[in-house]
């Protein structure tokens, strides 16, 4: 566990605090909100389904709360921290150690295996290596992939590598994951496997899990749905 | 894995993209190995230690002019002298006029003679044969071996300076530290067929006492002679040797200005593989983000993967230049600069990862300074 | 049917940076190329263009140049009774009896003595090289401890102007003269009297050439058999053009690491091209597939992707010409193997010879980076293109 500067997180406690938060993005002379205006609180050991059509500021919003995008306004307090205030690197090791994330199109380095590229985060870390393979096993067996340890992203089907960038999410063990469209790219039995996965670090794990999706049948995996249109949060 | 191994993996992601880089650099550093092992060979060196004792006398205006053969023992009375020899050179030609044939023929003294190139190696039994024979010739060892000479073969070397042709019976094999290529020959031979020889000597090859005497005795003959009719220029053996390449014309400017031309190269190389492999892993560099790699980290893995093609290039291409220069010394006379020192890999290889890194610096801080959203988003 | 031009030129303006880099790169290689190829080409224009076709050169039986041998003066007093000898103007065969020697001088700019060579010759003699102009003050007299120097000597050694004396022989020499030899091998040399120079070279009594001057080209060629035939004279005759030209091998050292260095750049550089063009079909080969559906050949997506190569290395090639163009007649030197003294020339950059094989070594250069990344365009299976 690193999670050493955050104080001890009860479930209940708000882990997400956004308040007023806006985005305004300047194309040429358009301005285009991609934000507006979101307040939203989120409590460790919830699982949010954020909804939404295209464009609607969804993903913007996850990429706040993971430190990758910063607003034009508001405020927004992850895990009690205000991360907006922090430099480029503090937000690097801040990702490392408490988020979790997981992509549409997995995003697995092509030249490595599920095995390394499982490993990856850990590589910042100070685990010797044996400290890191225990980790790394750990998380492969969550998700039911130890047998495919030295396979390539090619060798794998897209259920198993969506299964190995989750691996890869959670071997930090951060407090937060986080989700865009997960199974997007995927068949449904591959989706519903994805899903039950989510759901036991949700259950089993007690992570936080934040998911945004337009399918309702991956939402239905939540405790609480969230609509966004036109950057607005729709009132739950 | 290490983020080492990460780096190495990635190296060799596009295995085609890789091999083509790494030859690429590789040809320019073999180029730049044998540059630099010239400019040490020709500009650093001090030579060996015998060499270093050795002076070299010729006519003041130019080694076309001959100096009368009364100046040996005028040199020879002069402090610090311990052996001067003649040498004449004899430019004739052997088989045929072509440059393949072209080595060296020099007219001299045997009897002193290896009293000056003390280092060279020969068996005594061989110099009495030779200092025995008007006739006889002593010739390198790796020249005989190219034309497939033995001891007491009589070779025949038709003058082109001199209206006399040389027939000459091979007493003895020498082996100098570096290849010379040259057939040495007792002078009194063409004194007797060239009337006009007669009494006159090409050079004079002075071996000096000690390393203390050499500037006294470079000085001394040549205010020994500075007011007679053939005054002298005297110079150490490898200040004489580096005159005949300052006759080919401006060799620093050349070899400097090949330097730069392959550095600039290398750069553009590198720099364009970089960009190329970057750009294709704008994706990646964004997950790697995501993940909590910080733009330091991100930076030096690009920077450390230009660096190992860089210096896999770089020691290929060393290696190559290298195996060269051994062959290059065999043939001797100025090939013989061709030869690379381990030091002057060194050289080459802290080189190419110095170009490896500089040239990997622009793509990659571009690449680590590209916004996560923007690099998620894009395609390619 | 062929895929336009104005595709592969946009596609290079697509991705500058890499066009850019590689076309950079090989115009490094073909800066280099260029180089080499106008001293060749200066080189060979200076003992090309050196010589009168009617002029017959005579040195001594076996003899490969002036300076190896000189032969007895009374063999030139057979030579001038020679037929087929034309006259001067005042009635005289127009013969010149010559001696060559060689001496040092200090650079200019002090980096070292060099070898130069001083030509000692009859009134004649400068009649017998009528291409050579007086470019200022005048000629030496006959009889007087006076020369005249070449400009490029003039330029590129200290007391070589008109009226400084230069120190060589048994004593002082005035230059009274500057001469302009149009880029020949006159252009590194020192004239004066040959009978001044004999007697302050000890040479009395002997010469190192001569020279005769022939009524037309046919008495030339038999002016030339005939000294080499005379069994009493014990000479050689050669046409002064054609001594000059073999002395062109003077550049075989230069033209032999030049070659080498020429050649391992560019085989690095095809190399780079090579890379850029295989990401060029890579990054391009949903496009091929489209090309193919819509009906282009495989012939024709190899020929246009070979032709973007050639277009790439083409800008290379022109951006080297420019890099270069600034260095064309620069004059430098090189000792003459022949004579062991220096020859000026320039650098030949802007002839036809030079510029053509400039452009045919970097599309050379095109052709062996672009045939193979072409050729894997061509045969991708459309299928599998459209998937990537």
């Amino acid at each position: 566990m690193s999670t050493a500067t955050v104080p001890n997180i009860a479930t209940k406690t708000k882990v997400i605090q956004a308040r007023n938060v806006s985005k305004v993005f300047t194309r040429d002379a358009f301005q285009v909100k991609a934000l507006d205006n979101v307040s939203i609180e989120i409590a460790g050991g919830d699982f949010v389904a954020l909804m939404g059509p295209s464009g609607s500021g969804k993903t913007t919003l996850l990429n706040m709360i993971a430190a990758i995008d910063r607003p034009t306004a508001g405020e927004l307090l992850v895990l009690g921290q205000n991360i907006f205030t922090f430099s480029d690197s503090q937000s690097a090791k801040w990702r490392n150690e408490h988020i979790g994330y997981v992509f549409q199109t997995f995003n697995l380095i092509p030249v490595l295996t599920a095995f390394e590229n499982v490993e990856l985060p850990l590589l910042l870390t100070k685990l010797n290596s044996q400290q890191r393979r225990d980790h790394v096993m750990t998380a492969l067996k969550l998700v039911g992939l130890e047998d495919r340890v030295h396979h390539l992203p090619k060798q794998l089907s897209g259920g198993q590598e969506q299964r190995v960038a989750i691996a890869r999410a959670i071997v930090s063990d951060p407090t937060l994951l986080l989700a865009d469209e997960p199974t997007g790219d995927l068949d449904s039995n591959s989706a519903t496997e994805v899903l039950e996965i989510l759901r036991r670090l949700n259950q089993d794990f007690h992570k936080t899990v934040i998911m945004v999706t337009h399918d309702p049948h991956a939402a239905s995996y939540a405790h609480v749905t969230r609509h966004l249109e036109k950057g607005m949060l729709l009132p739950a | 894995m290490t983020l080492t191994s990460f780096v190495r993996k990635n190296a060799f992601r596009n295995l085609r993209r890789s091999i083509l880089t790494v030859l690429s650099i590789g040809f320019s550093l073999l180029l730049l190995t044998l540059m630099m092992a010239i400019w040490r060979n020709f500009y650093m060196e001090k030579g060996s230690e015998e060499s270093a004792l050795r002076l070299v006398t010729r006519h003041k205006v130019s080694l076309v002019f001959s100096m009368p053969s009364y100046y040996r023992e005028k040199i020879r009375a002069i402090p610090g002298v311990a052996v001067v020899v003649p040498g004449n050179w004899f430019g004739g030609v052997y088989k045929d006029d072509k440059s393949g044939n072209f080595f060296a023929q020099f007219g001299t003294d045997p009897d002193e003679f290896f009293k000056v190139y003390k280092e060279w190696k020969i068996p005594d039994d061989q110099i009495t044969a030779w200092q025995r024979d008007r006739a006889g010739a002593v010739v390198d060892s790796e020249l005989a071996k190219k034309y497939g000479w033995k001891i007491g073969q009589r070779i025949i070397i038709t003058g082109t300076i001199f209206p006399t042709n040389l027939e000459l019976n091979i007493r003895g094999l020498f082996t100098a530290p570096q290849p010379t290529q040259a057939v040495y020959f007792n002078q009194k031979y063409v004194e007797e067929a060239v009337p006009f020889m007669k009494g006159q000597q090409g050079f004079y090859t002075i071996l000096a006492s000690s390393a203390a005497d050499v500037p006294k005795v470079n000085r001394a003959v040549d205010d020994t002679f500075r007011n007679s009719p053939q005054p002298t220029k005297t110079e150490t053996e490898k200040a004489f040797q580096l005159g005949f390449l300052a006759m080919l014309g401006n060799v620093k400017a050349f070899i400097l200005s090949i330097c730069g031309a392959v550095v600039f190269a290398i750069l553009l190389v590198s720099a364009n593989t970089m960009a190329m492999s970057i750009r294709e892993r704008t994706r990646e560099v964004a997950v790697l983000k995501t993940l909590g790699f910080t733009r330091g980290t991100v930076l030096g893995l690009f920077v450390g993967e230009a660096v190992v093609l860089a210096l896999i290039g770089g020691i290929g291409g060393s290696v190559v230049a290298y195996l060269i220069g051994m062959g290059a010394a065999k043939a001797g006379g100025f090939a013989g600069a061709l030869h690379v020192k381990v030091a002057t890999m060194a050289v080459a290889w802290a080189a190419a990862a110095f170009m490896g890194f500089f040239s990997a610096l622009v793509p990659s801080y571009t690449a680590s300074r590209l916004g996560i959203v923007d690099g998620l988003r894009h395609i390619g | 049917m062929a895929i336009p031009i104005s595709y592969n030129i946009r596609n290079l303006k697509l991705r500058k940076g890499l066009t850019v880099m590689t076309a950079l790169g090989i115009a490094l290689t073909v800066t280099t190329a260029l180089f080499i190829m106008a001293l060749l080409a200066g080189l060979q224009k200076a003992f090309k263009t050196t010589g009168n076709p009617l002029n017959v050169m005579v040195v001594r039986k076996g003899s490969t140049s002036e300076l190896t041998g000189p032969f007895p003066a009374d063999n030139f007093g057979t030579l001038k009774t020679l037929p087929g000898i034309a006259k001067n103007a005042a009635g005289e065969p127009l013969v010149s009896g010559e001696t060559v020697v060689v001496i040092v001088l200090p650079r200019a700019d002090g980096s070292g003595e060099v070898n130069v060579s001083v030509r000692g010759m009859m009134q004649n003699g400068l009649a017998l090289r009528g291409g050579v102009k007086l470019a200022q003050g005048r000629w030496f007299t006959p009889g007087q401890r006076e020369v005249v120097v070449s400009e490029s000597i003039h330029k590129r050694f200290s007391h070589a102007n008109v009226g400084d004396t230069m120190e060589f022989g048994k004593g002082s020499w005035q230059v009274v003269g500057i001469f302009d030899a149009g880029g020949t091998a006159y252009e590194s040399e020192v004239w004066g009297d040959v009978n001044q120079m004999n007697s302050d070279f000890d040479r009395q009594g002997v010469y190192s050439s001569a020279y005769l001057r022939a009524t037309d080209p046919v008495a030339a060629a038999a002016l030339k058999n005939r000294v080499g035939d005379d069994q009493r004279l014990k000479l050689d005759g050669s046409l002064e053009t054609e001594y000059y030209a073999k002395q062109t091998s003077s550049g075989s050292v230069i033209k032999f690491i030049g070659l080498l260095v020429a050649a391992i750049m560019a085989i690095g550089s095809s190399f780079a091209a090579m890379n850029t063009m295989y990401a060029a079909v890579a990054y391009r080969s949903r496009e091929i597939a489209t090309l193919r559906v819509i009906g282009f050949s495989r012939p024709s997506i190899l020929t246009s992707f070979v032709f973007e190569a050639v277009l790439l290395s083409l800008l290379g090639a022109a951006v080297g010409i420019v890099l270069m163009l600034p260095f064309n007649g620069m004059t430098t030197g090189t000792s003459n193997q022949v004579t062991f003294s220096e020859v000026v020339f320039s650098l030949q950059v802007w002839s036809p010879w030079v510029i053509g094989s400039a452009v045919l070594f970097a599309i050379v250069m095109g052709l062996a980076g672009g045939i193979f990344p072409a050729w894997h365009a061509s045969r991708r299976e459309i299928l599998a293109a459209l998937r990537d």
